[in-house]
């Protein structure tokens, strides 16, 4: 009864969470953007500063006919945004916030492979779409997600892999209970990649050239209306948020702070979360659209041998002080 | 979950039979129905995206099937690699082909009878192995698990060594092979191209 | 991510520096600028609540000061879409002194604008010769039926009463034709008035 009541609760928290997250997410993402911009942003809906900007949108689309194309393949069309969301929410489900055995979802062995992997399944959803849209447009943003995580994927498994190595587990509480300070210079440039191709893997500008909306109107998801289109929009930033925790966890020490690491912890991974939200919007903000072959560059002259020069350096140093 | 455990901690002490199956072995049973009815659909569908994503299915399906037998890094590295890597390759390629929405006519072989009978001959080879392996051999899974990431790690690189490191050869001969083919294909369509341009000079 | 390559370098780059900078320089300096406008306060003027602070000689709507119009129609055969209407009749005006002549005067019946024809070119207020237009800020006119928007003159005249000030001249600039014609014959009168006085002083 107690066990079934513990769990309930926790799948509930999480819930919330993947609710509500994505929406300051966003809420954040309107003004700050609109700031950077010289702007204001939302001001109106909810009466202080547009708060409530994000429930209006999903009204808005609440309200929106749902449209499936005639020539669309329509179970599979139907289904994609679901496929594209869901895995965010499992995602969440592992990321611990705090020491304590309860401040995590579900304690998972391998966890990093499982959160990886889910993350690569959420991109098959914008495959669907772009598949069953019956578009041109929709292929070509299908085409490119593709390309996209194929290229990046790599990296950012190699990185991730870097510190497993360095913690000797796989399990994402286990590499925050090994975790040290001195881990944070050792693993900078893992981090570092591990961010940049966690970005294209979201299809986050400067890498947004899968929905490139000058070219190509959405990419996969032109077809979309009402909330079917919200939800794709909502792994968005569901996704920021589940990159930013994992980020977090892996690079930054997730509960370890400068001080309350008892008490604090779940504050501390918030916080580094939150600014690594900011640093996505800020990014967003202050680069341009990196090209279709700029892209697979990147990914396979830079962030693959960095990568595989982390795990060296990783090895090495992990053989010198054992 | 939780009355799954405990029928399996009642039924402990007895040799498990066939005849009074936990919720574990029911919940098993059904998701290799759900794998197998998948993969026959995406063998058989004419609809060529829709047998890649009926591929999702039952790869995810195998995922869970490891899942249920306490082998969870298994299960999460299927799903990295088979669902996450190789469905999307597939995917990729298949976008770029002609793929109507809808049936394609032509997704029939005429070879599906020898094919047929390669696969069940295969499934039969395997099944009959591994039948024979095990024989009736049951898996503790209210003990401490069998598949961690300790356990498959110890178990890769201790008794599988050579194994791992075999294959891991044969993947880099598969990559060199790669980067040489796309090298030469390269090289011949810049040999024609170059004296064209000098002679335009 | 990739830094700007060394040819594509930008210009600001000030001469006798070597021109290869430290890689990632041009990504800092790119995520600086956006740092920066976000702490300095936005440009939006958050019109419907406050009202913007709009430059004095804002072309927002035409104003009329009738008793300055004479109705010689010069602004309404100047006007290049012919949107404005003017109705006129001509009255008699008793001589001035008793045995002089009768005079007869324009008197103004109708001035109308078509703001849905106006294009705001100004012409108009350019030809009057005797300065009955001017343009004023005023631009909350907006109406939902198309022919709503033919101001007549009473509404015109309302308009007028919100015409600025015109601004200060520059320092420095030249002054303004009328007062240097005024002042060039003030100057004239003075001198006038001085040179009989001269030979008087020299006695």
């Amino acid at each position: 009864m107690n066990d079934a009541l513990d769990v309930t609760l926790r799948l509930l928290v999480v819930f919330v969470v993947f609710l509500t997250f994505p929406l300051i997410v966003g809420q954040t993402e309107h003004k700050v953007m609109a700031h950077m911009q010289g702007r204001l942003g939302p001001m109106y809906a909810g009466g202080f500063h547009g708060w409530a900007q994000l429930i209006a949108d999903g009204v808005k689309f609440a309200q929106k006919e749902d449209v499936v194309p005639a020539g669309a393949d329509r179970r599979v069309f139907q289904l994609a945004p679901a496929v594209a969301l869901l895995p965010y929410l499992l995602v969440l489900l592992a990321i611990p916030i705090g020491p304590s055995e309860g401040a995590v979802g579900q304690v998972l062995d391998a966890g990093v492979f499982f959160v990886l992997a889910v993350m690569g399944v959420g991109v098959l959803g914008s495959l669907m779409a772009g598949w069953a849209s019956a578009n041109k447009f929709s292929l070509l943003g299908g085409l490119r997600t593709a390309a996209q995580l194929l290229a990046y994927e790599l990296p950012m498994l190699l990185a991730a892999a870097s510190v497993a190595m360095a913690a000797g587990t796989v399990s994402l509480p286990g590499i925050l209970h090994a975790f040290h300070w001195w881990w944070l210079p050792w693993q900078i440039v893992g981090a570092i990649v591990f961010f940049v191709a966690g970005l294209a893997e979201l299809q986050r500008p400067p890498f947004d050239m899968p929905v490139a909306d000058s070219e190509i109107i959405f990419g996969a998801y032109t077809e979309y209306t009402g909330l079917r289109f919200a939800l794709f929009l909502l792994a968005e930033y569901a996704g920021i948020v589940v990159l930013c925790g994992l980020t977090t966890v892996l690079f930054l020490g997730g509960w370890h702070g400068p001080w309350g690491a008892d008490g604090l912890g779940w504050f501390w991974t918030l916080v580094k979360t939150a600014v690594l939200a900011f640093l996505v919007i800020w990014l967003r903000v202050t680069y341009p659209r990196l090209r279709e072959d700029q892209l697979q560059k990147l990914s396979w002259t830079l962030l693959v041998p960095l990568s595989l020069a982390q795990i060296a350096l990783t090895g090495i140093v992990k053989v010198v002080i054992s | 979950m939780t009355p799954a455990a405990a029928t399996a901690v009642l039924a402990a002490p007895a040799p498990p039979g066939f005849l009074s199956p936990t919720g574990v072995e029911i919940a098993f049973l059904l998701v290799g129905l759900v794998t197998l009815g998948a993969a026959l659909v995406s063998v058989t569908t004419r609809q060529l995206v829709h047998a890649a994503l009926w591929l999702v299915v039952a790869l995810g399906g195998l995922a869970v099937e490891y899942l249920l037998l306490t082998a969870e890094f298994i299960a999460w590295v299927q799903v990295l690699i088979y669902v996450g890597s190789v469905v999307v390759l597939l995917l990729f390629g298949l976008m770029l082909t002609k793929a109507p929405i809808g049936r394609s006519p032509d997704a029939d072989s005429g070879n599906r009878w020898a094919a047929l009978t390669v696969a069940v001959a295969a499934a039969v080879a395997l099944v009959w192995v591994v039948v024979d392996a095990f024989r009736t051999t049951w898996i503790d899974l209210d003990g401490p698990a069998a598949g961690t990431t300790e356990v498959t790690g110890a178990s890769l690189f201790r008794h599988w060594v050579l194994p791992f490191e075999a294959l891991s050869v044969l993947l880099l001969a598969a990559l060199v092979g790669a980067i040489v083919l796309s090298r030469k294909a390269k090289a011949d369509a810049a040999a024609p191209a170059a004296p064209g341009k000098e002679g335009a000079r | 991510m990739s830094h700007p390559s060394p040819d594509h370098h930008p210009v600001t780059t000030p001469p006798g520096r070597p021109r290869r900078s430290i890689p990632g320089a041009g990504l800092a300096k790119g995520l600086a600028v956006t740092l920066r406008t976000m702490t300095r306060k936005s440009v939006t003027e958050q019109y419907p609540d406050a009202l913007p602070e709009l430059p004095p000689r804002t072309r927002g709507v035409i104003g009329l000061f009738e008793e300055n119009c004479t109705v010689c129609m010069l602004c309404a055969r100047e006007c290049p879409d012919w949107c404005i209407y003017i109705d006129s009749h001509k009255e008699t005006v008793p001589p001035a002194a008793p045995g002089g002549r009768e005079r007869s005067r324009n008197v103004l019946d109708r001035f109308a604008i078509d703001f849905s024809l106006c294009m705001y070119c100004g012409i108009c207020i350019e030809v009057c010769p005797f300065d009955a237009l001017f343009w004023s800020p005023e631009f909350e006119y907006a109406e939902t039926d198309i022919r709503d928007l033919t101001h007549e003159r009473d509404k015109l005249r309302e308009w007028m009463w919100t015409v600025p000030a015109p601004p200060a001249l520059d320092p420095g600039a030249e002054e303004p034709k009328e007062i240097a014609a005024a002042r060039k014959t003030a100057e004239k009168l003075a001198a006038a008035q001085a040179e009989p006085a001269d030979p008087q002083e020299g006695a």
